[in-house]
């Protein structure tokens, strides 16, 4: 087995699951201009619902699949119904919105720790059943193949009805300018809810990939999110077509860097490039 | 009687790093999440000076003071390139790299395992090994903290750091380079937060870098926030509501891990509904 293969397959893996997370992210923030904290743990709910229905009570695969990713829907939808919209309604900063967010994050994190018990979690009893593939000698597993391709599909399919269905042109129009879209007859709430319910979906199908991949525990929402955040700051918030490159820049820097200096500094790595863009290219790679 | 002072004295420490943060946060109006770095700092500091080197506790807190003041100087150099929340954003991702630090950089921080065996503070044959006189120690260092902000907020300093956080734009046009001012309190901030370390490090007499995560910071933010911003008195309060709140769990006979679960849902739905009803805190004046 080369090292070369494997890491530029590891690294597009990668790239894949961070696309979905910061899919999610980017069309929340672009439509609301906050950045919204909790969208990691919705991504965790998602594969403690799939857990739940899925290895407990023994239902269907593709069945837990879904109702994986409309509970995650739901809890998306509930949490700007009870919260980020009577916030937007009293017209409440960008902080006072973040910090909100923050505060979901840490209570529904530790309510599914509650629920779930805080252990590392797997949904498969036995790992050496999965296919495998070889590609140029680097190895990818069935459930990875999965997930590249969901990627890619769910991000087609998100750019194509953003530029051709109806509820896709008013998403973009609250995104540019939320007064004018109100002013030509929009509604705007329910374009912003109807945009959480669908990046909540796409972060619980996200979620539970991750949970195939490797496992699930209720702390690892926090690093899905910075992920998520990073990977759209490297591509400029709220810009998808940005985003899914920033994922795979960031699959490639991580995995690329801690084989040059080691598995621990993944995290501080992430969060070097985050600060590197910041500073020098805060547009991301793409302007708008 | 034993307990009781057991939280006497967390409430020094919490309550110096409330009053620490809130200088940047409620007076500054700078969104910081990295307090609990520079806590972490500290309590390092201390820990190694006293376990390897057997210096002087009071010393050590010197050196601790310093060490996280350079390091401050150096983030907050960087932070002050951003504003609302790309600096939150930001500074997130200096806490983790931070935090990375404490925990992989194993020859000196012993990484997970953590540093054992830190001494009791000592002065002149004056011990402070029973908790009663350490209470005594953390109270005389929480009112010099306390009287050394409330010095700095009353001065024509912290005038201008008000005026920085109503509108930076205009205080710049009278000749005023905010970023001096910025960088001064940042500084002064993270030197306090690093004096609660050196006390948290001597005082339970083991560290490890889980104290100092992500987690931590947001709990000192929950603090400040509750208590009031740009009002000292309200981060005592919120200190002591935010200590003893937990304790109240305990009473009610909950698991211990379930309480510790608990305690965060109670963070997280606090800074909802903070934010939903009471953005400035109890005593605050100032609305993020």
């Amino acid at each position: 087995m080369d090292i070369l293969p494997q890491l530029i397959l590891n690294s597009v893996i990668a790239g894949a699951i961070y696309a979905m997370v910061a899919l999610g992210f980017n069309l929340i923030y672009g439509a609301t201009k906050f950045f919204n904290l909790t969208h990691g743990v919705i991504a965790v709910i998602g594969a403690y619902a799939f857990l739940f229905f899925g290895k407990t009570l023994g239902l269907n695969l593709f069945l837990s699949v879904f109702i994986g990713i409309v509970m995650a829907a739901i809890v998306g939808y509930g949490l700007d119904k009870l919260i980020y919209l009577p916030l937007r309604k009293r017209k409440a900063s960008n902080m006072a919105l973040l910090i909100a967010s923050l505060g979901a994050f840490t209570a529904l994190q530790a309510i599914i720790a509650i629920l779930f018990t805080s252990q590392f979690q797997t949904f498969w009893r036995n790992y050496s059943t999965q296919k495998i593939y070889e590609i140029y000698g680097g190895v990818i597993t069935q459930t990875q193949l999965i997930i590249l391709i969901s990627g890619i599909l769910i991000t087609a399919a998100l750019v194509l009805s953003l530029k051709y269905i109806l509820f896709g042109k008013m998403t973009r129009a609250v995104s540019d300018d939320e007064e004018a879209a109100k002013i030509i007859g929009i509604n705007t709430d329910k374009i912003i809810s109807r945009v959480f319910i669908i990046g909540s979906a796409i972060a619980g199908l996200a979620g539970i990939l991750i949970g195939f991949d490797t496992g699930i525990e209720p702390t690892m929402g926090m690093s899905l999110l910075l992920k998520g955040v990073i990977v759209s700051v490297i591509g400029g918030v709220g810009n998808i077509y940005g985003g899914f490159l920033g994922a795979f820049l960031l699959g490639f820097a991580e995995n690329f860097g801690i084989w040059k200096i080691s598995g621990e500094w993944k995290d501080a790595i992430a969060f070097g490039l985050l600060i590197i863009f910041l500073l020098f290219r805060p547009q991301g790679i793409m302007r708008k | 009687m034993q307990y009781l002072i057991h939280l006497a004295i967390l409430f020094a420490i919490y309550g110096i790093l409330g009053l620490s943060l809130n200088l940047v946060v409620g007076y500054t109006g700078l969104l910081s999440v990295t307090h609990a770095a520079f806590y972490g700092i500290g309590a390092y500091a201390t820990a190694i000076l006293l376990t390897s080197f057997g210096v002087n506790f009071f010393i050590s807190v010197i050196a601790a003071v310093i060490i996280s003041a350079v390091i401050a100087l150096l983030i907050g150099l960087i932070l002050s390139k951003f504003d609302d929340d790309y600096y939150a954003l930001a500074s997130f991702g200096f806490n983790i790299i931070i935090f990375s630090v404490f925990l992989n950089w194993q020859e000196l921080t012993r990484g997970p395992l953590g540093i054992p065996g830190i001494s009791k503070p000592n002065l002149f044959g004056l011990d402070f090994s029973s908790n009663l006189s350490f209470l005594g120690l953390s109270l005389a260092f929480l009112g010099l903290i306390y009287f050394i902000s409330r010095f700095i907020v009353n001065s024509s300093f912290g005038r201008i750091l008000k005026a920085i956080r109503e509108d930076e734009k205009a205080i710049q046009i009278f000749g005023y380079n905010t970023l001096y001012y910025k960088l001064a309190i940042f500084v002064i901030s993270a030197a306090m937060a690093s004096v609660a370390g050196s006390l948290f490090a001597s005082y339970i007499t083991f560290i490890d870098p889980s104290s100092f995560w992500l987690m931590e910071s947001i709990f000192i933010l929950a603090i400040v926030i509750l208590g009031g911003l740009s009002n000292l008195k309200g981060s005592l309060l919120g200190a002591l509501f935010l200590i003893l709140l937990p304790e109240a769990l305990r009473f009610v006979g909950m698991p211990n891990d379930i309480a510790a679960q608990m305690r965060q849902v109670i963070y997280g739905v606090i800074l909802i509904l903070l934010m939903l009803y009471r953005p400035q805190g109890l005593a605050g004046e100032y609305k993020l």
